[in-house]
């Protein structure tokens, strides 16, 4: 069935609600009105409100409270509204959620799965445009996801909700509406940790997740053009990362290109750098290069020259490609 | 529910009742009940947890001694504050749990953790259920519905709401009684916590200590409210002040939280009070066993006796044990246990990496005052 990201989403945890009873859903605003993004339409009514719960505003009490009802046996999903709000939250995933099954040598463990969306270009600002991901990759214990279209965001949150440790679900709000795709009916799982090849190349590696995705792509297609075909890497799972796909693509090509909206400096580009050269230097025809968000609060006006689009990404696959 | 513009200055000392109206006392000096908080228990179970508290007392102070001497890396105890702490924990029903901080390993022991096991963690060798992993007093056990304690003040508190209004939502009747120091009620998770409670009509007890000090920080600096109790008013949640040196009125005060609690009227937030410097529990409970001729210094004797050999028993088991494998450092980050083939492909290098470096000497541990 064609669906577009917050269908897919939405399917998804209704698809597990059904199956799985103790899936809970809680958050601001998801119960009634069914999110401000509207994921959650719907579920308020089919499965009432001990299972839907409107919270108060308090993104530390939405986690702290989750882990309990996981510590109890529930699958709580909290939803942050924007993962710009998640700081109030922050210590409780990095110090409780991530941390309970190591300290507890495994007796105990708090499953949760924080559904929130991400990232710019939809005209939200400085506090609902950013991307901080990287700050729960550094944190032992945690999974990271990011999906790119329908499909995955279904596969991948389900997978997701049946992984036995804490993930954050990373949902990239520019295209919550814009991707389109089909989604299968009923039951499937995309495995964590496994990247997609997009597009392939032989030429330069993108790698790419989320909204960026599409930028990529298109900076792909117009590379084309110039004769340089690219192969664009989307991540899917952000950590643990699919570092044999990575690896693997690298060494084809031997030029790398990582894409991301949070700012340059500490974000996942750097760690993939890193990974790169440590397992492939010997492979690599040009130095591997970063088209990122820059080290700036997350700009209004401007927000479309702050995002690492399509424009700014070819400039950088031609450099490479031509080192 | 307490009226905070009544209640007295903040770590006041309550012995004295006509001071501190607020504040609810059974046990009188003389070793006699109030009939109007006696909580009507039987003399067996006052033995027992006057034994109880003795024990722990014990163990504090051994540990205390072992920490001098470098032989365990910290201890903390709960000196003068083991009638809140034991009280507490005996009103308590089976299926009931407890959210504890790190001083109430004594609430965790009667509830059914052994003694042995809780050395093993002080110790933190390989028996130690968090195998190694977490400073001593920071103690866990399933079986005895303990969860496991963490170092943070006051994250807790939002565990212990989530957990009990889980099992409110499964339908299934237990209580949940989180216990903090006074501090904890300037965190937000403070705020958080007992805002969802009173919110969703959650049913847990909030169990605060007032022992008047926060480390070096008095309770006048944690808050400008009039009691610690008082805190639950802006919350909606029923607040009761309580001598924390008192066994009875603590026993009586959380009976009936968690009956309150149980049967859906929501939860409430206990202040005991155990500022230092007031009459020992221990001997209070003493005067009332010797006021009913059921204790005597020669049976003090014998518990004492039997409770230190117990004790120099669990001591020498858990410093026989030897400290966790080098490559359990990689356990339990993410499922699979020790099972090093499902561990993610970074674990797996780094575990590798360990490995293949010769292992240091393991140094004793360190004194941390």
């Amino acid at each position: 069935m064609q669906m577009n990201m917050v269908q897919a989403i939405n399917d998804a945890l209704r698809h597990e609600m059904k199956k799985d009873d103790r899936v809970v859903v809680l958050g601001e605003d998801v119960g009634k009105v069914g999110g401000v993004f509207r994921v959650t339409a719907g579920l308020y009514d089919e499965f009432g409100e001990d299972r839907v719960i409107d919270t108060p505003l308090s993104e530390g009490g939405i986690i702290g409270t989750a882990i309990g009802m996981a510590l109890y046996g529930l699958l709580p999903v909290p939803e942050i509204q924007f993962s710009d709000f998640i700081f109030p939250a922050y210590d409780q995933i990095v110090s409780e959620l991530a941390k309970f099954r190591y300290r507890s040598g495994g007796e105990y463990a708090a499953k949760l799965v924080i559904r929130t969306p991400v990232g710019g270009g939809i005209r939200g600002g400085l506090y609902h445009s950013q991307s901080p991901e990287s700050l729960f990759m550094h944190v032992a214990g945690l999974k990271v996801v990011c999906p790119s279209n329908p499909h995955d965001a279904k596969g991948l949150l389900l997978a997701s909700l049946r992984d036995p440790d804490p993930v954050l679900f990373f949902e990239p709000k520019r295209i919550y509406r814009a991707a389109k795709g089909d989604v299968p009916d009923g039951d499937y799982t995309v495995e964590l940790s496994k990247a997609a090849i997009a597009r392939e190349g032989r030429h330069v590696t993108v790698i790419a997740w989320g909204a960026m995705l599409y930028e990529a792509i298109a900076a792909a297609t117009e590379a084309a053009k110039q004769g340089i075909e690219c192969e664009v890497v989307d991540l899917r799972t952000l950590w643990p990362v699919d570092i044999e796909t990575v690896i693997a693509s690298v060494k084809k090509t031997g030029r790398v290109v990582v894409v991301h909206e949070a700012p340059k400096t500490c974000g996942f580009g750097a760690e993939l750098v890193a990974l790169i050269n440590e397992k492939a230097f010997l492979h690599l025809e040009a130095p591997p290069m970063r088209v990122t968000g820059f080290d700036t609060p997350f700009p209004y006006t401007l927000e479309m020259e702050y995002l690492p689009l399509a424009h700014r990404i070819l400039p950088a696959v031609i450099e490479t490609a031509k080192f | 529910m307490v009226a905070p513009a009544a209640a007295p200055p903040l770590g006041h000392d309550s012995a004295d009742p006509a001071r501190d109206p607020d504040l609810v006392r059974a046990l009188r000096d003389d070793g006699s009940l109030d009939p109007a908080h006696d909580p009507k228990v039987s003399d067996d179970l006052v033995l027992a947890l006057h034994g109880q508290m003795v024990l722990v007392r014990l163990v504090d102070t051994r540990l205390a001694a072992l920490q001098r001497e470098g032989r365990v890396a910290f201890h903390i105890g709960a000196s003068g504050e083991e009638a809140a702490i034991v009280g507490s924990a005996a009103a308590l029903r089976a299926s009931d749990w407890i959210f504890p901080s790190s001083r109430e390993v004594g609430a965790a022991l009667w509830r059914g953790l052994s003694l042995g096991s809780y050395l093993h963690h002080v110790f933190a060798n390989a028996e130690d259920a968090s195998k190694g992993r977490q400073t001593p007093e920071h103690f866990a056990s399933k079986k005895a519905k303990v969860a496991p304690v963490g170092d943070l003040t006051g994250t807790h508190i939002p565990h212990a709401v989530g957990f009990a209004w889980a099992a409110k939502s499964r339908r299934e009747e237990l209580v949940v009684l989180v216990y903090f120091g006074e501090g904890a009620t300037s965190s937000g998770d403070f705020h958080n916590g007992v805002n969802m409670a009173g919110v969703f009509k959650v049913p847990v007890v909030f169990f605060c200590r007032n022992n008047g000090w926060a480390t070096s920080t008095p309770a006048s600096k944690q808050t400008a409210c009039a009691s610690f109790a008082g805190k639950g008013v802006a919350y909606g949640v029923s607040g009761v002040r309580v001598d924390g040196g008192d066994l009875f009125a603590v026993l009586k005060a959380t009976r009936d939280a968690v009956a309150r609690a149980a049967s859906g009227g929501g939860p409430t937030l206990i202040e005991a009070v155990t500022v230092a410097g007031r009459a020992d529990p221990i001997a209070r409970t003493r005067a009332w066993l010797d006021a009913k001729g059921l204790f005597s210094d020669a049976k003090h004797a014998a518990l004492v006796e039997n409770l230190e050999r117990e004790i120099d028993v669990a001591i020498a088991a858990a410093e026989r044990v030897a400290p966790p494998s080098r490559e359990s450092i990689f356990d339990d980050v993410y499922a699979g246990g020790s099972n090093a083939a499902a561990l993610p492909w970074h674990l797996r290098e780094q575990r590798a990496l360990l490995l293949a470096t010769p292992p240091r000497t393991l140094p004793k541990p360190s004194t941390v005052e």
